[in-house]
Order: structure tokens, then C-alpha cells, then sequence
């Protein structure tokens, strides 16, 4: 098969390694996917693109999946995308299924995994076809509609989202225009290290790592309320059966589906993925009054949700280049430091690396099942590792890092405490992280796409919607999503107030 | 600009033009939840009526600017003194920081954390992958 001559043995165990960290980082409350793959990014420095897409992916997969251990054992979801994880999956820990819980909830990723594996490798080539011959009129009226879904999840404020990411977009314009070679709005006194802006790296696990450390370090590292947990105990009801799961098939599939479909917009993050599928899951379920009581049903629709995310993720980033989300627009930043741009030319240009990120996803997948399948029991410890120990060694992979990024810069380590201190205050003044490093991410493609399609036309902002029936159906999009986003917000305060009362 | 729906394109000022206009949306965003939030004040009567709080309630000022002061020494040091040994020292003055005491047995923790964490980022990054360190 050709298929698997892509993947050399370095890139599988590599994978194998990915998936192994990913799931330990996962299951750490407080460490995501997302700070899995920066922190590793720059190993991938010193790879081949097709060995560093074997770690990557296996880090997403792992990290993702990492977060159903805290979440069954501990009440915490590890990972934003296992909240509704802890609903069902808790209550069944403290009636002594927790091993079967996490059995449950392994074997239902595994199967949310595949299930959105599948629509990624038929789907995306397809919207990559669409997209190849857009013009960058439609290019640029993309990355607004992205900015626009973005804003429409934004927690508390639509137009805070909004601000959000377009303040990343202005952030990502300091430095040179390539176009005419002149540069802009650097501050006196850094021309030189500015010149090309800031990097992406140091940016983005600054905003992440470093920022969410300083807000532990003002809550005094406290460490999380674990109690005592027995695997052990209540054998015969803690036993799981794959039976359990094929009694589930209809719940699995409808929740992979919603998982992969939220995973495809872009910005809506993996908790809506989770929150959804188990809400449907309750609405159909015959026993909707026994979800929360430690019902595997629930368990498994927020599982097979939040695996199924990934490939949904990857359908916008691998055909149109726009990042779904905080991970995948991570992802973005390992493309650009192999000098590949990912856009819609990204799949029949490179259709080794495009089958390779397909194996690597399937090895992922499968890495992840037996691992964590197996030795359950001991990844279960990792969730008591103090956190004394985790967070000084995350600042010095941080600080390596970004300096590593650039081949050895000193101002990428200052980039990186600089976004950190951004990080922490930002959420304390309403300004969304995972906006702003979307806007920060897309805005110099933004500012590309809008200068040649004024080129074109001479000046005249008509050219954005007179430029074709695509056009017109983009601005539909983005119509919807705000108005969409409105309404939303509007019904969610209307409840706030509600429940308020 | 000659009219509200046409953009001056002149070659040298390029650069200028998608900066201008998102500094224009930001101003405008920003003026919108400037006058929305002014208006909820003024019709809870609460306009005049600032209580904005920063830190959390009691928060933790040892561990916390303890924290931005290693940072910044470490980010120091490291041009001085190299990768190695700062990373050894930051390691072991932030696991002794964290721990919040230093007893005997925070002492070896610390230690060994920043000695293990060391050693293998400077092998695996330096030695194994050659990637440049401080």
C-alpha cells in the first residue's frame, strides 16, 4: 500500500511519543492540548515536516482524549472540551465504576475519532476544490466570516469578541508590509527587533503557558481537592463490556456528527462541541432524568464529541487555511516554520504530507485506544502530580522554545514574558484570548487578500460584493453568523437574568 | 480618499491603508461598549460608581510577584551565565517558591525537579535535536 510508505518509523514513533505526552498533559487540570503542541513546536524545528505532523498529531489526539482522566476521577475537566465529561462521568467514580467509566469514555473517542477521520478525508479535498478558485476577494471575506464565528462564541460579549480579535489583528500588522517594503507602527527604539513583528511562537504560548501561570501563582498554586481514589474497588459493577458502547451506536454516531460539524466552524471551541452532544443526547434518550446520576449515555456523547472535533477542526485549516480553534491555529504557526502555507493548494500540492496527516490521525487514534485502554490505571495517577513540580518545568520548555524558534533570538524569550503578562491581564479586562490569537493569526493574510483585491479594482470597495455569486454567498454567512450571534447573546443574558431571579 | 466607497491606492502608502482602517474599527468598537456599559451604569445608577477590582480576593503576592521577579531574572541571567546554570538556579528558587517553605524535603524536590528538567531539555533540545540554546 503507498498509502503507508509515507510514514517513515521515526514519524510513528514519534506519534506514539505525541500521543504518550499529549494524554499526560491532557490529564493535568490546567495543561490543554493547546499547550501541548506549542511547547513541542519547536522540536519540530529540527524534523522533517512529515516526522514533526506524526508528533503533532499525536499530541493533539492524546491531549484532547487526556482529559476524560481528571474529569471521571476528579470532577475536573482537563481540557475545556471534557466538561460534560464530569457530568456523568463523576457520579460513576463515586458509585466505584470509575474504571469502567474511563473505559467508556476511551472507547467511545476512539470511535468519535474515526467517525470524524472520515469526513476530513472526504470532505476536505472536496472544499478544497471549491476554493481553489477563489480570488482573494473571497479569500478576504473568509477570514471575515471566521472572525465573525469567532466573535459569535465569545463568552459574555459578542462585541468583545469582536474588539478581541480585531486588537489581535492590529498586534500582528507591527513590522513590514511585504508588499512595499516599508514597515509600520514600531514602537521607537525596537526597528531592529521588530522589523518582521512579533513571532508567532512566543505569542502564542505566552498568551497560553506563561499567562495561565501567573494566574496560578496569584491564586497561590493551591493544589486541587484530591481525594483518595480506588480502582479497585467494586469489581463486578466496575467491569467494562464493548457491549455497553454498541448498545450507545446511535448516541455514538449523532455525537461524533455534532462533534465534527461544531469542529468545522471556526472558532467554536471544544466545550460547545461536548455541551451539545449531550444535551442531544439527553433530549432522545429514553431516560433523560437519570443523565447526571453517572449514566454511561452521557459519558459517551460528550466523549465521542470532543474526538470527533479534531477532524472536524482540521477541515477548514487543511481547505481554506483558517484555524478552527486555539489548536489548530497552532498548528498553522508548525506549517509556517516548515515554509508551508496551508490554503486551499495545500492538499493537491503536498499530497504526501496530506495522506500523511491522515495516517498519522489514524495511528493517533489507534496509539491512543491501547494506550490508555491498557494502562489506565496509571496514566489515572498522573492527575496527582502537584503542580509545583509541572508549572517551573513548562517556563523553561517556554523559555527554550521561543528562544529556539528563530535560531536563537534573546527578544523572542522577552515576546514570550511580554504576551505571558498579556495573558494573564487580558481576561481580567474582557479581551478574549482565543480571539485575539485568531485575529493576531489572520490578520496579515487579512491585510494581503484585502490590498490585492483593492488592487484589482482600483481602490473601490464595491469589488467586495460585486465580485460573483461566492461573494455574495459569503456575505450571507457572515450575515448569519452575526445575527445568529445577536440573538444568542441575547437569549443567554434574558436567561442569566432569569436564573438571576 | 475621493469618496466614502473608494480607497486612495498609492503604491508607497500601501502599508498604511489596512492599519488605518482597523484602527478605525477598533476606535469604533470600542466607543460602542464604552457608551453601551455607560448607559447600563447610568440606568442602574451606578455612573459614578467605580469598583474595579484587578486581583482576586486575597490573592497570593509572594508567589505571584515572585513569580514576574524570577522571570525576568531568569530571562536576564540566561545571557550571562548561559541556558544551563540559570535554569538550574530558576528551577530551584520557583519549585522552593511554589512549595512555600524550606524544609528539608522541599529542598531535595526542588532540586531534583530542576536538576531532571534541565538535564534532559539540554540533551534532548541540545545534544540529540542541535537546536540552539541561550
Amino acid at each position: 500500500m503507498p498509502f503507508l510508505e509515507v510514514l517513515t518509523p521515526l514519524s510513528i514513533a514519534l506519534c506514539f511519543l505525541g500521543v504518550f505526552v499529549g494524554i499526560v498533559m491532557g490529564a493535568i487540570p490546567g495543561m490543554t492540548a493547546t499547550m501541548a503542541i506549542a511547547i513541542f513546536l519547536p522540536l519540530t524545528y529540527a524534523l522533517d515536516m512529515i516526522d514533526s505532523i506524526g508528533l503533532l498529531i499525536g499530541l493533539y489526539v492524546g491531549g484532547i482524549s487526556g482529559g476524560l482522566v481528571p474529569a471521571i476521577l476528579l470532577n475536573i475537566p482537563g481540557t475545556p472540551s471534557s466538561l460534560c465529561t464530569t457530568f456523568d462521568g463523576y457520579p460513576m467514580t463515586q458509585k466505584g465504576e470509575g474504571e469502567k467509566a474511563l473505559k467508556i469514555g476511551i472507547t467511545a473517542s476512539i470511535v468519535g475519532g474515526f467517525f470524524s477521520l472520515t469526513v476530513l478525508y472526504f470532505f476536505a479535498p472536496f472544499l478544497s476544490s471549491v476554493a481553489i478558485d477563489f480570488s482573494s476577494v473571497e479569500k478576504f471575506l473568509i477570514i471575515v466570516f471566521a472572525l465573525t464565528v469567532i466573535a459569535s462564541i465569545s463568552k459574555g460579549s459578542l462585541l468583545g469578541g469582536i474588539f478581541s480579535g480585531v486588537l489581535g489583528m492590529l498586534v500582528s500588522l507591527i513590522g513590514t508590509f511585504m508588499d512595499n517594503n516599508q514597515t509600520r507602527m514600531i514602537p521607537p527604539g525596537f526597528e531592529d527587533e521588530l522589523v518582521y513583528g512579533f513571532s508567532l511562537l512566543p505569542v502564542l504560548i505566552g498568551l497560553f503557558a506563561i499567562g495561565q501561570l501567573l494566574q496560578e501563582a496569584e491564586e497561590g498554586m493551591k493544589a486541587a481537592a484530591h481525594q483518595k481514589i480506588d480502582l479497585q474497588q467494586g469489581k463486578e459493577k466496575n467491569k467494562f463490556r464493548f457491549a455497553i458502547i454498541l448498545k450507545q451506536k446511535v448516541n455514538v454516531v449523532r455525537s461524533a456528527l455534532l462533534g465534527t460539524f461544531i469542529g468545522m466552524l471556526p472558532g467554536v471551541g471544544g466545550s460547545a462541541a461536548s455541551i451539545t452532544a449531550y444535551s442531544q443526547a439527553k433530549n432522545f434518550s429514553k431516560k433523560p432524568e437519570k443523565f447526571g446520576t453517572g449514566e454511561p449515555e452521557g459519558l459517551v456523547a460528550s466523549e465521542s464529541a470532543n474526538n470527533g472535533l479534531i477532524g472536524g477542526a482540521l477541515i477548514p485549516l487543511l481547505s481554506l487555511g483558517i484555524p478552527g480553534d486555539s489548536t489548530t491555529a497552532i498548528l498553522i504557526g508548525a506549517f509556517l516554520l516548515q515554509g508551508i502555507e496551508v490554503g486551499p493548494l495545500f492538499i493537491t500540492s503536498n499530497p504526501d504530507l496530506w495522506s500523511g496527516i491522515v495516517i498519522a490521525l489514524v495511528v493517533a487514534n489507534i496509539v491512543m485506544f491501547i494506550l490508555m485502554f491498557f494502562s489506565i490505571r496509571y496514566f489515572a495517577k498522573i492527575v496527582f502530580i502537584p503542580k509545583y513540580i509541572i508549572f517551573p518545568i513548562i517556563v523553561v520548555a517556554c523559555v527554550v522554545g521561543s528562544y529556539a524558534i528563530n535560531n536563537g533570538i534573546m527578544f523572542d524569550v522577552w515576546t514570550l514574558l511580554l504576551f505571558g503578562v498579556f495573558g494573564y491581564i487580558f481576561p481580567k479586562i474582557g479581551v478574549q484570548i482565543p480571539s485575539f490569537l485568531i485575529g493576531f493569526i489572520l490578520g496579515m493574510q487579512a491585510e494581503k487578500y484585502f490590498i490585492d483585491s483593492l488592487k484589482g479594482s482600483g481602490g473601490d470597495l464595491a469589488i467586495f460584493f460585486t465580485n460573483g455569486p461566492v461573494a455574495i454567498g459569503l456575505w450571507v454567512l457572515i450575515l448569519g453568523s452575526v445575527i445568529y450571534a445577536i440573538i444568542d447573546n441575547f437569549k443567554s443574558k434574558n436567561s442569566n437574568q432569569q436564573n438571576a431571579m | 480618499m475621493e469618496d466614502f466607497f473608494t480607497i486612495d491606492m498609492t503604491y508607497s502608502n500601501y502599508h498604511l491603508i489596512f492599519p488605518k482602517i482597523i484602527i478605525g474599527i477598533l476606535i469604533a468598537i470600542g466607543a460602542v461598549l464604552l457608551i453601551t456599559n455607560l448607559m447600563k451604569r447610568w440606568k442602574s445608577g451606578t455612573l459614578t460608581h467605580f469598583r474595579f477590582k484587578f486581583f482576586s480576593d486575597n490573592y497570593d503576592k509572594v508567589k505571584f510577584y515572585g513569580t514576574i521577579l524570577l522571570l525576568i531574572m531568569y530571562a536576564v541571567t540566561m545571557t550571562w551565565i548561559g541556558f544551563v546554570l540559570s535554569s538550574i538556579l530558576f528551577m530551584i528558587l520557583i519549585t522552593l517558591l511554589y512549595i512555600g517553605n524550606i524544609r528539608k524535603k522541599s529542598i531535595v524536590i526542588s532540586i531534583t525537579n530542576s536538576l531532571a528538567t534541565t538535564i534532559v531539555i539540554w540533551y534532548v533540545f541540545g545534544q540529540l535535536f542541535d537546536i540552539t540554546l541561550p
